[in-house]
């Protein structure tokens, strides 16, 4: 018997002559956190895909429990014992909660072959166990149209969680989730680690990984670049070795002197979703939104974009009143808004890089009506290279990159309307920690720039930061304000945590 | 097919709706007469209902107008609701040869009688008496026509109505019985346009490429004749291609009057609707009438054009 | 950009090539195959008019229906509007009656204005495209009836004809020439224009297109009003050609005008296709319809070929979409 519960040897994998993954092997302990880093691209996604049979790999093998294994569709997987949280969700959004859990293994009260029918009174009893147990408050007949990124996850973890295997893979878990999910998550690996359950947890989040992982392993280009006990690393060791150099700083705070103000709301209030928010937003300024999954964050910030009408308050900008009824006036006022979900309302899947690009700002580049392709080229091709987009051409399909480069398409279609103000909702969410940088920097020119950003950001290191001032919002409420000289994780999670106060 | 179906009747709702309409006649005591027409859609149908409606007006007697939509079901629904309201007699054109067996059974439980016009039902002796045409005959009057008119013989294309239906298959017999005894006659196109004249059209116009030297083309009724005339008018082929339809309708019979259409057949529509109701009074007052009235039909020339235009 | 997802956007790109070019493979496979089966009446100069002049009305339809279906909706009603409208131009072109200029407005205004009313519907009424139009095609369909009451509309002016019926140098019908000012027009604005732009972000995603200040609203109702005022040009051209309005004409016009949309690879998801999907699909089921009819062959093959082609068209288009997942 092996020490190792999993072990992948040699692993190489090529897509016609670009070898993706060149003699990558890991070895994995029953009962370890064993957490992969590295960059997007740099063959982590591949190796578990190989892992759970959705590739074949080109050489190398597979062995459980020291037994060589065969995987070669996820099913196969399931069988083996290695279950896998995908980084792109894909449940089936118009059942419930219980249907999602027990998808593809109903629990079933009378069978009848096809015709069986599935005992939904058991999965929601069970469903709800599950979810006592750990801590999650969703309930179990909801529909997952209705739950936000945070709770789908949290219902495709407990998911796999609840498939009692002995692998359980966790690609990007906390991208969508809030501080007090990651801690519960971590419990749920606590509990998993003492029963013996090996976690592979990939991440970008590098204090995530100092925090919860035994091992890491670091790949770059599809190589192995090495694996080694948590305490042999510290941060910068480990940024160097995933990008290969150094990066001084991977918060890029730039002193900006602060402007007027340009943005201030009063007193906004949007039926439950939000109570009584008043602030100022100044030129050159980056002010933070922080608080929980619910606490009404991106609801304010759609709010103020014109996405739906407030019940009461007033929206000033450069002390002039406005009452955005559709945001084709925000966009009149210079405002843009990156949303917090580039795929369902950022992007057009189905159009090129370019198409996207110039959207919004098509009327600029046009006469009579009559796109200019030309000068509509023309400024794509500065935008590719200014935000260094990465894709093959501006004809490529925005579907085709990958998730940094697709949030830079979404940049560079609200940066192309010249907006003063800049509304951004979760501007890394589920990117690589190259993109990260690069946006964290271009955020930095703007605000130099003179623009006044506002983040919505549950990554509390980005925000802190970033950010100039934070607001933090608590079950609809504001219910505290910190400026940069203030900022710690402490003070920013006790006013998030603040549910009961009026105001 | 269903759905065209679900068009007309749809369609016919929102007439009946906008013309505020239930069947004319309404809740006298005196003796009721229902007509049950299958459809109320074209010229033909139209031009029955009116006949039926000036002979029972001219005898004297109160009739009802039923649309049945070209739903058997409806009209099934329609007679039933009738024979409760104890109608007199009936005078039905079937929207289905077997889907309206039912309601005239159930009429001829009540004991009133049933007069079919234009089209019989599969069971016709629970008929009392059938007004209407024979198609076999209507084919072989327009194709005797047509072979008189070309000096029988020639390549000939023939339009057929849809496939299957009571028209085309009478109408088909017709030709065939006729075509017989002339062996010079060749028919080199034959094929539905299921009574459409943009189908006809785009059908003739593709045969007139074949660059096939036609005489005549002999359509089962005048709305793909037209279509046809149009195709061999466009292909200036007019003085070459004699052209024939069925049913006299009224631009039918204004081509024939111009001379562009070689002739049409009346299905002598008028006098079916008016004998229909002659012998539906007479079965109420208890006089014999014959089992089967065979209406014949009359060819439309241009000699004779003049006595049908109204 | 990682080598990965390089290499499977190649793939894509020569499978979406591919797709473009598989319709234009199958188009050449049957006019060569036609070509062969009958050389001397299908391959002829005048033949070859014939057909573009038979697709010229599907084609007008599908020019239509192809701004919709990009923009993720569905026009059921087109086929009942052409026979509306067909009702109207022939009852106002009696000899002796009015200016053909009547017969030409009114027929495709109200094709504008019953599109218009779909639109309404679609994008304020916030009810599905395919139930609105269902129901808009009934209704029409009834107008028809009404207006022509309940029998063909015929009596028309020489010059009322001459509108689809006349020729151009004595060679080319004035139909070829609507069909191929339509189809530029449409392909002008789908592909150069900001509003041909628009249809394109609305149907590919409509909460992106309303994020990025884009009045999906006002979109959805014009490429309805364009839809429902070609098909009042399609219903006037008809009535033309047939020399009578009649009420019952049209049937299934939406039908053949979806299909030439869908054999042109334009998806019925909304967001995707070329300008010229629409004049392919209507040109190839005009050449199946025409070699068809040219080989004798019984109208029932005739809808079981088309059908077939319709669903490996979609096939196509379905695997294309598995693809990019």
């Amino acid at each position: 018997m092996s020490e190792y519960i999993l072990e992948m040897e040699h692993i190489s994998k090529s897509f016609s002559r670009v070898k993706v993954l060149d003699d990558v092997s890991l070895k994995v302990r029953a009962g370890e956190v064993h957490a992969i880093v590295g960059e997007n691209g740099a063959g982590k996604s591949t190796l578990m895909k190989i892992l759970t049979g959705v590739y074949s790999p080109d050489g190398g093998e597979i062995r459980l429990h020291g037994k060589k294994v065969e995987i070669h569709n996820p099913r196969m997987a399931l069988a083996h014992g290695i279950a896998m949280i995908y980084q792109e969700l894909n449940p089936v959004l118009d059942q419930d909660v219980a249907e999602n859990i027990f998808l593809g293994r109903e629990l079933i009260r009378y069978h009848f072959g096809p015709l069986s029918i599935v005992d939904k009174q058991a999965q929601h009893q069970h469903t709800q166990e599950l979810f006592a147990r750990m801590g999650v408050d969703i309930p179990s007949k909801a529909l997952m149209r209705q739950l936000s990124v945070a709770q789908k996850q949290l219902v495709e973890i407990v998911k796999a969680i609840s498939l009692s295997c002995s692998v359980v893979v966790m690609d990007e878990p906390t991208s969508a989730l809030t501080e007090k999910e990651v801690a519960t998550l971590f419990e749920q690996i606590e509990k998993l680690r003492s029963q013996g359950v090996a976690i592979i947890y990939i991440s970008h989040r590098l204090e995530e990984v100092f925090k919860i992982a035994d091992t890491i392993t670091v790949l770059r280009d599809g190589r192995l670049i090495g694996t080694d006990s948590v305490s042999n690393f510290d941060h910068d060791k480990l940024i160097r070795m995933m990008v290969g150099r150094n990066i001084e700083e991977f918060y890029p705070k730039q002193n900006v002197p602060i402007g007027e103000v340009v943005l201030e709301v009063r007193n906004l209030s949007l039926g439950k979703r939000f109570r009584n928010i008043s602030f100022q937003l100044h030129a050159g300024e980056i002010l933070g939104i922080a608080g929980l999954v619910g606490a009404g964050r991106s609801e304010l910030a759609e709010c103020i974009f014109g996405l739906s009408r407030p019940t009461t308050g007033e929206v000033y900008i450069r002390g002039k009143r406005v009452d955005f009824h559709h945001p084709q006036d925000s966009v009149r006022h210079r405002v843009a808004m990156i949303t917090e979900d580039r795929k369902l309302t950022g992007l057009n899947l189905k159009a090129s890089v370019e198409h996207n690009i110039t959207l919004v700002a098509l009327s600029r580049l046009s006469r009579l009506g009559i796109i200019d392709s030309d000068k509509e080229a023309q400024v794509t091709d500065t935008y590719i290279k200014e935000l260094s987009i990465r894709t093959f051409s501006r004809k490529t399909l925005v579907a085709n990159l990958s998730g940094g480069n697709q949030q830079k398409v979404v940049l560079a279609k609200w940066l192309l309307t010249e907006p003063d103000i800049i509304i951004m909702d979760e501007p890394t969410r589920g990117i690589d920690v190259g993109a990260k940088r690069d946006i964290y920097l271009l955020m930095g020119s703007l605000a130099a720039a003179g623009k006044a950003i506002l983040m919505v950001s549950s990554e509390l290191p980005e925000i802190m930061g970033l950010a100039d001032r934070v607001i933090v919002l608590a079950a609809g409420n504001m219910t505290g304000e910190l400026a940069r000289h203030e900022f710690s994780q402490e003070a920013i999670m006790r006013y998030a945590s603040e549910f009961r106060q009026n105001g | 097919m269903k759905r065209y179906w679900m068009v007309v009747i749809s369609a016919l709702l929102v007439l009946a709706l906008l013309a505020g309409c239930t069947p004319a006649g309404g809740t006298a005591k005196e003796a009721k007469y229902g007509l049950f027409m299958s459809h109320m859609t074209n010229a033909f149908t139209i031009e029955l209902s009116d006949a039926v409606k000036s002979k029972a007006q001219e005898l004297g007697v109160n009739l009802a107008v039923y649309d049945g939509g070209q739903d058997a079901a409806k009209q099934v629904s329609q007679v039933e609701t009738a024979v409760n309201e104890g109608i007199a007699a009936i005078v039905i054109e079937p929207v289905s040869v077997d889907g309206i067996i039912p309601a005239i059974e159930t009429a001829k439980k009540a004991k009133i009688p049933v007069v079919t016009v234009n089209q019989n039902i599969s069971k016709p002796e629970l008929v009392d008496c059938f007004v209407g045409v024979s198609h076999v005959e209507g084919g072989s009057v327009e194709m005797k026509a047509a072979m008189e008119m070309i000096g029988g013989k020639g390549k000939i294309a023939i339009l057929l109505g849809p496939m299957g239906s009571d028209a085309q298959l009478g109408r088909s017999e017709g030709y065939k019985q006729v075509l017989a005894s002339y062996p010079d006659v060749e028919v080199v196109f034959e094929q539905t346009a299921n009574w459409k004249t943009d189908e006809a059209l785009k059908l003739v116009e593709n045969w007139l490429q074949t660059g096939t030297d036609l005489v005549a083309i002999v359509a089962q009724n005048d709305g793909m004749a037209l279509g046809a005339l149009k195709a061999v008018e466009d292909a200036k082929l007019g003085d070459k291609i004699k052209v024939f339809g069925l049913d006299a309708t009224p631009d039918a019979l204004a081509a024939v009057k111009e001379g562009r259409l070689a002739a049409t057949v009346s299905q002598s529509t008028t006098e079916q609707g008016l004998k229909a109701m002659e012998a539906a009074v007479k079965l109420v007052k208890g006089e014999q009438v014959e089992k089967q009235i065979i209406v014949g039909h009359t060819l439309i020339t241009k000699d004779n054009v003049d006595q049908f235009i109204k | 950009m990682d080598k990965a997802g390089f290499l499977k956007q190649r793939n894509r790109l020569d499978f979406a090539s591919l797709r473009e070019w598989g319709i234009l493979i199958v188009f050449v496979l049957i006019v060569g195959i036609l070509m062969l089966l009958s050389p001397s009446s299908f391959a002829r100069p005048t033949n070859l008019i014939n057909i573009v002049k038979q697709a010229s009305i599907n084609g007008i339809l599908a020019t239509g229906m192809t701004f919709v279906i990009i923009s993720g909706g569905i026009d059921l009603s087109v086929g009942s509007i052409v026979a509306l409208s067909g009702v109207i131009a022939a009852s106002f072109a009696h000899p002796g009656e009015y200016p053909l200029i009547v017969p030409i407005v009114l027929s495709t205004l109200v094709g504008g204005v019953a599109g218009f009313l779909n639109g309404i519907g679609v994008a304020y009424g916030n009810i599905p495209p395919f139930i609105v139009t269902l129901g808009s095609m009934t209704m029409i369909r009834g107008m028809a009836l009404i207006v022509a009451r309940g029998s063909p509309v015929f009596n028309v002016t020489k010059a009322f004809e001459n509108i689809a019926g006349g020729f151009l140098f004595d060679t080319i019908p004035y139909l070829v020439i609507y069909f191929v000012v339509t189809a530029a027009i449409g392909a002008f604005v789908l592909t150069r224009t900001v509003f041909g732009r628009r249809v394109y972000s609305v149907g590919g995603n409509e909460m992106a297109a309303k994020v990025s200040g884009i009045q999906v609203d006002r979109i959805k109702v014009a490429v309805y009003s364009i839809s429902g005022f070609l098909a009042g040009v399609a219903g006037l051209l008809l009535a033309s050609r047939i020399v009578s309005g009649n009420p019952t004409s049209g049937v299934s016009y939406e039908l053949d005008a979806i299909a030439a949309v869908v054999i042109g690879g334009i998806s019925l998801s909304g967001g995707s296709g070329k300008w010229y999907g629409a004049v392919i699909g209507a040109l190839l089921i005009a050449v199946i319809g025409n070699g068809l009819d040219i080989l004798n062959v019984s109208a029932h093959f005739q809808l079981l070929i088309k059908g077939a082609i319709i669903i490996t068209a979609v096939l196509l288009d379905v695997k294309s979409k598995g693809n990019r997942t």
